[in-house]
């Protein structure tokens, strides 16, 4: 009969938690097990719980080999690489090293993650209704129809693929789905890319600057002469006649959709993932890509990486595609401080507080 | 890491202890007695349930079948129901899913995942590399496929001679990419005057209508419609325009049994027209059946209660509109709707002159 009794525990910083325990009180008999004596048998669970993790990664690869071989898939759910964040991360410069390894292969944002992820969030009032295509009910039978497309189409796009070969499927437009292919697809790899959120709604405002790329290739105009519908379907990176605070706002709430997506499926997924920062990949290439192959499982000749870095680096960029206004702009971290003014820190910082906190919480660069 | 710990135990009496365990710390992971017990037991229900399935995949590699395989469900049994909201395709539909071996699908929008994704956003449609994108048979038959599984999951008792009927008036969005995927199943085009689709929707979404009713109650969610009644026509002319000229435009490339039915026909003779419905698309159905199942589902035998303004089930009379609609809502409607008003109903030209 514990007299009085207190668990309190919270989140001080990415993987720290403070604690405090208090249990006392008057038993007949035995008594309660001290925290150390707790913290052990936790500690035998957790060795449990790893285990079990592994016989479940090894029942996905066996699941996996034996839908291939029944489908006729070329590419198999093994053999896919996800990467997930959000627009600017340097996804496009990460995907294109990692498609240059030997028998690696890179399908460029697909958009499988937008066609499910966005019509299962603007749903969500569906969801329990048992006719409804992606309801809460038929969640795992949906989960396999939506397995087999993307295995169908990646087959189709790829049908010579090598057995043991990589698809590395650079998806950041795609990350509200995240959670929903990496639920129907566990036996894939992931990669959680993510950036300082100020530096990418700093390259954003530059991007929605008239005439600058993304303002050409997304811009009503040109929606419009594609025959897509009006305004109110735009996407949030279509930045006509938007002011700088609206464009500020907008990258940032997208930025929190992406990354909150994709930090959620991270979480989830028990299979091979690994995170990686775009400034550590910008600091250290080399060391990053080893290091991502190496969380990742994936056997890389370690001359040919090193050869495939230099070839990507931002010296090997031509200097007329680099600069303000270009796909290629800055390459640096931290340049938000000369771009974004005070209040737009403020906003963004605002907005996508949670993310910043976990993925930047020394204050980012 | 724990900063500080105390344990103490002293025996107070005979067979009875004191105890005081105090502890405070820093730890990376889980904090004492913070367990992950419900992460092992769910852990190892996953593994037991891909044991079943690697089983169950064994099992079809022995026999030899397809992975891809979809059920006995037949592609040419699936008849879409197409058009937009309030034209009576849910009378229709209930009607239809009465005989025996006719299920219906109500409502499942796999033709809005599809469609708002490839017309709606349709960013990717520029690049070869979309998920939609490329070449259409590539396109068309990843959708069959899931279309079939979905199909197949959800109602594994349709096989053989049995058809399903999808009700898919607010999947009308893509309604051609559905028809490209299963060019052989069978289609309704089902129409109704714009003017009187708005207008039921006006009455639906107005203050104490059953739509706007259902948001006010919480049993609808997502953004709420407009509440200025202009707003409202514009809105549900512009779906009009949208959902009816995608199924205009998938009717006109569908090259497997097909008929167009217009709401008024139905509501002037609907045995008949059930008739020429299930004649025209070759679907085995007994006389007897298609009679009862239109007698069930009369306006007749539909409880008063039930209806009236504001309420689903509202009027049910063609031109219903000159009445309920002011002469800016008929001329808004009339405007944007034009070139689906002309060819679906020209003897009903020009404008505000009576039905």
């Amino acid at each position: 009969m514990p007299l009085f009794k207190s668990r309190t525990a919270f989140q001080l910083a990415r993987n720290a938690r403070a604690f405090l325990y208090l249990d006392t009180g008057v038993v007949r008999g035995e008594a309660p097990p001290t925290p150390e004596a707790m913290g052990e048998a936790q500690a035998r669970l957790r060795e449990q719980l790893q285990e079990a993790r592994r016989a479940l990664a090894n029942r996905d690869h066996r699941i996996s080999g034996l839908e291939r071989e029944l489908g006729g898939h070329t590419v198999g759910a093994e053999n896919i690489a996800w990467i997930f964040g959000t627009v600017r991360t340097g996804s496009t410069w990460l995907a294109s090293m990692m498609r240059d390894g030997h028998n690696h292969a890179m399908w460029n944002e697909p958009r499988v993650g937008e066609l499910f992820g966005t019509f299962y969030e603007s749903t969500a009032h569906r969801r329990d209704n048992e006719n409804f295509v992606l309801g809460t009910h038929r969640k795992l039978t949906w989960l396999k129809s939506v397995r087999n497309f993307v295995l169908d189409a990646a087959s189709a796009r790829f049908p010579r693929f090598a057995r043991d070969g990589l698809l590395v499927i650079k998806e950041p437009s795609g990350s509200i789905g995240a959670p929903i292919l990496m639920e129907a697809l566990p036996e894939s790899a992931m990669l959680l890319l993510v950036r300082d959120p100020r530096d990418i709604v700093a390259s954003a405002l530059d991007a929605a600057r008239e005439g600058s790329w993304a303002y050409e290739l997304r811009g009503t105009k040109r929606r419009e002469k594609q025959g897509l519908l009006g305004a109110a379907d735009a996407p949030l990176d279509d930045f006509t006649g938007k002011s700088q605070d609206e464009v500020v706002r907008d990258q940032a709430a997208m930025y929190l959709r992406y990354v909150g997506n994709s930090r959620k499926a991270f979480e989830a997924h028990d299979g091979r993932k690994v995170l990686v920062r775009y400034e550590d990949l910008r600091a250290d290439t080399l060391g990053t890509m080893k290091r991502i192959y190496s969380e990742l499982e994936i056997e890389v000749d370690g001359d040919d990486l090193a050869r495939i870095v230099r070839e990507h680096s931002w010296e090997n960029i031509p200097e007329e595609e680099k600069g303000e206004g270009k796909f290629y702009r800055k390459g640096a971290s931290g340049a938000w401080k000369d771009d974004l003014t005070p209040d737009q820190v403020k906003v963004v910082e605002e907005i996508t507080g949670p993310l910043l906190t976990e993925f930047y919480p020394d204050g980012g660069v | 890491m724990p900063v500080y710990r105390q344990n103490v135990l002293f025996e107070v009496a005979r067979g009875i202890k004191a105890f005081l365990n105090f502890e405070a710390g820093l730890t990376r992971g889980p904090a004492p007695g913070e367990g992950d017990g419900p992460g092992l037991a769910e852990a190892r229900r996953r593994l037991e349930a891909k044991n079943r399935q690697i089983a169950q995949l064994e099992e079809k590699l022995r026999k030899g079948r397809s992975g891809a395989a979809v059920g006995d469900l037949k592609p040419e049994n699936v008849v879409w129901m197409f058009g937009t909201a309030r034209v009576g395709s849910t009378w229709l539909g209930s009607m239809m899913d009465e005989p025996t071996g006719h299920t219906m699908w109500h409502e499942p929008l796999i033709g809005a995942l599809f469609g708002g994704f490839y017309y709606g956003r349709g960013a990717h449609r520029g690049g070869k590399h979309g998920i939609l994108g490329g070449p259409a048979d590539k396109r068309s038959r990843a959708i069959r496929a899931f279309i079939l599984a979905s199909a197949h999951e959800k109602f594994p008792e349709v096989k053989g001679d049995g058809y399903l009927i999808v009700k898919e008036p607010n999947g009308s969005n893509g309604a051609p990419l559905l028809a490209q995927a299963l060019p052989e199943s069978r289609m309704i085009f089902l129409v109704r005057d714009p003017r009187d689709v708005v207008s039921s929707n006006l009455s639906g979404k107005s203050e104490g209508g059953w739509t706007a009713e259902a948001f006010k109650r919480g049993r609808r969610k997502g953004a709420p419609p407009p509440t200025d009644p202009q707003a409202i026509v514009r809105q549900g002319a512009k779906k009009y325009l949208e959902f009816i000229g995608r199924s205009k435009e998938a009717f006109d490339a569908h090259q497997g049994p097909k008929i167009l039915v217009r709401y008024e026909e139905l509501r002037a003779d609907t045995l008949g027209t059930m008739k020429r419905i299930y004649s025209e698309l070759g679907m085995k159905v007994d006389e007897g059946e298609v009679a009862r199942a239109v007698e069930k589902h009369s306006w007749e035998n539909i409880p008063e209660e039930n209806k009236g303004e504001g309420k689903f089930y509202r009027k049910a009379t063609p031109g219903g509109w000159s009445e309920d609609l002011t002469p800016e809502q008929v001329e808004v409607v009339e405007e944007i709707t034009a070139p689906l008003l002309k060819e679906f109903y020209p003897e009903k030209q020009p404008s505000r002159t009576g039905v």
